[in-house]
This record gives structure tokens, C-alpha cells and sequence, in this order.
């Protein structure tokens, strides 16, 4: 039977994955992946105390709501890279470099 | 055929700004939709501030978008900011205060990026967002963490939670979280190394608006949620990590690093937004005795000083670093050009301009009788009694050594001589704003009274919890 720290554990583990994902990665959509994953760490952590601890459908309504807001966040980089990629014919952060001083 | 798009947010940002400033004057305390919004004196102050910068830098893009073919598309992402941010400074609750905060930021990505054939616009959007998509899933999570303790999302009950334990490490994990998450948004050090390459990189009327709207609505986010759970000791048991050391501590980095790293930039953008991660720091001052107040107690009065400075330094943030960013759009719009070189005499090439850049610096700096030496003067105040008087001696310290580069600059605009003398056409929508800018940083500087008590009537809404 699982428990709730089973479902704890998870999500941390997938939060430090996606901050490490962003951290080390220089490759724009590995980072909006990177980003995905830590949206979907605290969605784990809602429906487990929702299921656990809160039984109401709080937690879980919380989760469309972060499920649809995700996927606007992620169509807006998205374009934003589909941009980069027509100017510099490459997706890798590191090539972003013409600002600073 | 002229665009009528400017002149619809216009006319609806002065409607809503009245009907908000109306009500934040005489409110009926409460909460609409659910309690899901409070409808409180700190959410009509934030509105009032988040409003005003948005109107600032809708009339002066008139001008700017004027030759875009993609013009309504700007403002009307601009609306959606405002509402976000007007959303998020009502916020009760904290899925409400989630949905709030990716309505003001997703809209200001693109913004961003808005010049996209232009290599530094789409660059700037890029590590904006990034950074942004990281700051917004940090502060769900610590949502998630808050609603497993808690088995609510309404702030209040919530934070009543929280605070009824002395230590609890996932609570204690929620508020450092919470921490980084707005903190990105407040560009505080060490979370700011977004920022100047976002504010050089964007069009420039749109780092006005993350400099001084955007950037505030993270500090309403912080005051409704952090600023009440100081009771819990941020990383152990130990009272050294108390909130309100790490506040202090956090207070001192950032105006100490902004104003240095200010000093050394070539770039006017860049050195504004090293000015505005500086001035974060002042405004987080008033926040130290307010969290030292709730944790240990007394100082009661100190902590209602730092408070009203603090919101009063925002409201006054807002207008000095709003206006120093539309000079510098105007300047780019104009000339081309961002380096701190163009600003050689610039005081002959467009008057209006480099006088309201100097008024904004000295006000920046704190000089009397401008807004930002009373706002200034509350903050050092609030913490010259008890455990942090040396938080007033760096604030004091950094004051003066900011002076260095504003009086350099302002120096540059009267004293040095341009390449040309040529006047330079000061565009209309600018020169109103300008004016009204001026006239509110000189005119809050003579008579501060009413903005202090306006920003001193939100403030029982904090206590009252």
C-alpha cells in the first residue's frame, strides 16, 4: 500500500530532476521540459494531500487549473524559442549572449 | 489611419484608476467571489501604483507603436498585465493569487520579445521567461507544500496555520520557497541575474513596466503571504535564520551589490536596472522590523514606520523608475542609441527629457525636498532603534554612494558637450507623462503627507491577521 511520504518523495525527486534540468541543460526545450517537470511535482504533491490528508476536491481543482495555466506558460516560450530558432538557426541558450556588459 | 487601441486602454486604465483610488479612499472592507479576492486598502494602494505605471506606458507607446502594424496586439497584452497585476494585488486567496501571477507574467513574455526580427528583444524574452516559467513553478510548489499543511489555499487561514507552530520543516520549506518564487519577480539578490539582461534587452517601455509595475506586484504577493508567517524560523530551529534576519540580510545584498554593479555599467538600461534592484533592497528595509515585531515582539511602532515607508517607497519606486525608463526609451526611440555617451549634453538636444531624468535621479538618490527622501527617511527610521540600527547605516551608506553615478550622469546631460547640438523632437505622449511624473515626485517631496497616510491606511489590513 502506498503512503503519503511514497507520493512525497516522488514529487521532491522530480522537483530536484526539473531544477537540475534547468540548471545544467543549455538546450531550450530540454528547459521548458525542465519546467514541465516542476509544474508537475507540485500537481503530484496536490492530488496526494488532496487524497490523504484534505479530502475535498480542493487539491485536485487546483491541478486543472495549474494543468491549463502550464500549458499557456509553455505555448508562450515555446513561440518565443520558435522565434530564436529563426534568427539564430539554433535552440542553444548558450548562444543568447549578445546582452551583457 | 491612427489606431485607436492606445486610446481605448487609455481611457479604461483613468477610468479603473479613478474607480480604484475612489475606492481605496473610502473602502468597504471585505471579500468578493468566495473570499477569493480581498477587497482591502493594501490591494486598492498596490492597484493605485500598478495602474498608474501602466498608464504611464501606454501613453508613451502611442509614438513608439505607432508605425507597427501589430500595434492592438500591444496593448492589448498590456491590458491583460494590468489585470493581472491588479488581480494579484487583491488576491485572498492562493490559487487566485497563482492564476493572477501567470495572467501578469505571460503577457509581459511576449512583450519582451514584442521587436521579434530585433536578435536582443527575442534574447531578453528568452531568459525572461525561462527564468519566469522557474520563478512561477517554485511558487506552486510552495503552494502545494502550504495546502498540505494547511488543507486550505485562503492566505489567511492558511498562514494562521502556519504560524500556530513554532517550527515545522514543511512549512519552513513552503516560506523559503516562497521566498525564491517572489523574489525572482522582486529581483532581489542573488534571484536578479535575470533582470538587466531583460530590461537592456526588451523594448524599452516594457522594462519600464517590469521595473516599476510587475516588479511591485511581487512585493504585494510577498507582503499578503510572507510577511505574516514570521513566526516560523525560515531554514532550522535556530534563531539565526529568523525571517527577519533573512530579510535584513537579504535587504543589505541587494542594495549593496545593485549600487555597485550600477557604478560600472556603459549601458543607461542596464545601469537603471542595477538602480532598481538597489532600490528592492531599500524597500525590503521596512519589511526586517515588521517581521521582527511579529516573531519577538515590541517594537510595535517601528514596525508601522517600515511598513508605511515601504509601501510608500513602491508608490514612489514606481514613479522615479518609471520615469527614468521612458527618458531612456525616449532617448533610444530617438537616438539610437543606449549607452551613457549619448547623454553627453543631452540637456541641450532635449531639455524636458534630461531635466525629468535628473529630478527622477536625484529623487532616486534621496536628496530633499523630493519623494524618495521621505520614503527613504521612514525606512532608515523604522530600523535606527533595535537590533538592526546597522541596516540604517548601509542603507545611509548606499544612499550616498548611489549619488555617485546619478550626480555622473546628470553631470554628463548639463556639463559635456554632444557631438551635435541638434534639437531633438520631444514626442508629446513622453513630454505629458514627464510632466506628470515630475510633478508627482516634487509634489509628494513638498506635501507627503497625504501619500503617507494612504500608505499608512493599508497597512492595518497586514495586522489585522
Amino acid at each position: 500500500m502506498n503512503t503519503l511520504m511514497d507520493f512525497l518523495i516522488v514529487s521532491a525527486v522530480l522537483f530536484a530532476i526539473g531544477v537540475y534540468g534547468l540548471i545544467v541543460k543549455r538546450n531550450a526545450l530540454r528547459m521548458i521540459f525542465a519546467v514541465e517537470i516542476l509544474i508537475n511535482a507540485a500537481n503530484i504533491n496536490f492530488v496526494a494531500f488532496n487524497r490523504y490528508l484534505w479530502p475535498s476536491a480542493l487539491g485536485q481543482t487546483i491541478v486543472l487549473f495549474s494543468i491549463a495555466l502550464a500549458a499557456a506558460e509553455a505555448a508562450v516560450i515555446l513561440a518565443i524559442v520558435v522565434v530564436a530558432y529563426r534568427l539564430h538557426d539554433d535552440i542553444d541558450v548558450s548562444e543568447l549572449k549578445t546582452l551583457g556588459g | 489611419m491612427a489606431d485607436a487601441s492606445p486610446y481605448i486602454l487609455i481611457t479604461a486604465l483613468i477610468a479603473s484608476l479613478m474607480l480604484i483610488g475612489a475606492n481605496a479612499l473610502y473602502p468597504q472592507q471585505g471579500s468578493v467571489f468566495g473570499s477569493l479576492l480581498s477587497y482591502d486598502r493594501l490591494g486598492g494602494f498596490f492597484g493605485v501604483v500598478t495602474l498608474l505605471v501602466t498608464l504611464f506606458v501606454t501613453v508613451s507607446s502611442v509614438v513608439v507603436t505607432n508605425e507597427r502594424p501589430n500595434a492592438p496586439l500591444y496593448y492589448s497584452l498590456l491590458s491583460f498585465t494590468a489585470l493581472g497585476m491588479l488581480i494579484l494585488s487583491y488576491a485572498a486567496d492562493l490559487l487566485m493569487l497563482f492564476i493572477a501571477w501567470e495572467l501578469m507574467s505571460l503577457p509581459t513574455y511576449a512583450l519582451a520579445g514584442f521587436e521579434k526580427r530585433r536578435a536582443q528583444s527575442n534574447e531578453a524574452a528568452a531568459k525572461y521567461a525561462i527564468i519566469g516559467a522557474l520563478s512561477s513553478a517554485i511558487i506552486l510548489y510552495a503552494i502545494s507544500l502550504t495546502y498540505g499543511f494547511a488543507g486550505t489555499t485562503q492566505i489567511a487561514p492558511a498562514v494562521r496555520a502556519i504560524a500556530s507552530q513554532p517550527f515545522n520543516p514543511l512549512a519552513s520549506t513552503a516560506i523559503l520557497l516562497f521566498v525564491v518564487g517572489f523574489g525572482f519577480k522582486m529581483s532581489i539578490v542573488p534571484f536578479h541575474m535575470w533582470a538587466p539582461d531583460a530590461y537592456e534587452g526588451a523594448p524599452p517601455t516594457i522594462s519600464t513596466l517590469l521595473a516599476a509595475a510587475t516588479k511591485k506586484a511581487g512585493f504585494v504577493a510577498a507582503i499578503r503571504v510572507l510577511l505574516a508567517v514570521t513566526t516560523v524560523y525560515a531554514v532550522t530551529q535556530n534563531p539565526v535564520f529568523s525571517t527577519a534576519n533573512v530579510f535584513a540580510v537579504l535587504a543589505l545584498v541587494t542594495m549593496t551589490l545593485g549600487n555597485i554593479a550600477a557604478l560600472t555599467q556603459k549601458s543607461m538600461t542596464r545601469l537603471l536596472a542595477y538602480s532598481s534592484i538597489a532600490q528592492a533592497g531599500y524597500i525590503l528595509i521596512g519589511f526586517v522590523m515588521y517581521a521582527y515585531s511579529t516573531g519577538v515582539g515590541g517594537y510595535q511602532q517601528e514596525a508601522i514606520i517600515g511598513m508605511t515607508g515601504s509601501l510608500f517607497h513602491v508608490l514612489n519606486h514606481a514613479v522615479m523608475k518609471g520615469a527614468a525608463f521612458l527618458v531612456a526609451s525616449l532617448v533610444l526611440f530617438k537616438l539610437r542609441r543606449a549607452d551613457v555617451q549619448a547623454y553627453g549634453g543631452l540637456a541641450r538636444r532635449m531639455p524636458v527629457s534630461a531635466f525629468t531624468l535628473t529630478v527622477a535621479f536625484l529623487a532616486l538618490a534621496g536628496v530633499p525636498p523630493l519623494s524618495g527622501f521621505w520614503s527613504k527617511v521612514l525606512l532608515f527610521l523604522s530600523v535606527l532603534n533595535g537590533p538592526y540600527s546597522w541596516l540604517a547605516v548601509a542603507g545611509i551608506l548606499n544612499s550616498a554612494f548611489s549619488m555617485g553615478f546619478y550626480a555622473w550622469i546628470i553631470k554628463r546631460m548639463y556639463m559635456d558637450e554632444s557631438e551635435t547640438t541638434e534639437k531633438v523632437n520631444e514626442s508629446t505622449g513622453f513630454v505629458v507623462v514627464f510632466a506628470v511624473a515630475v510633478a508627482l515626485i516634487i509634489g509628494l517631496g513638498i506635501f507627503p503627507g497625504p501619500a503617507i497616510a494612504f500608505a499608512q491606511n493599508a497597512i492595518p489590513t497586514i495586522f489585522a491577521r
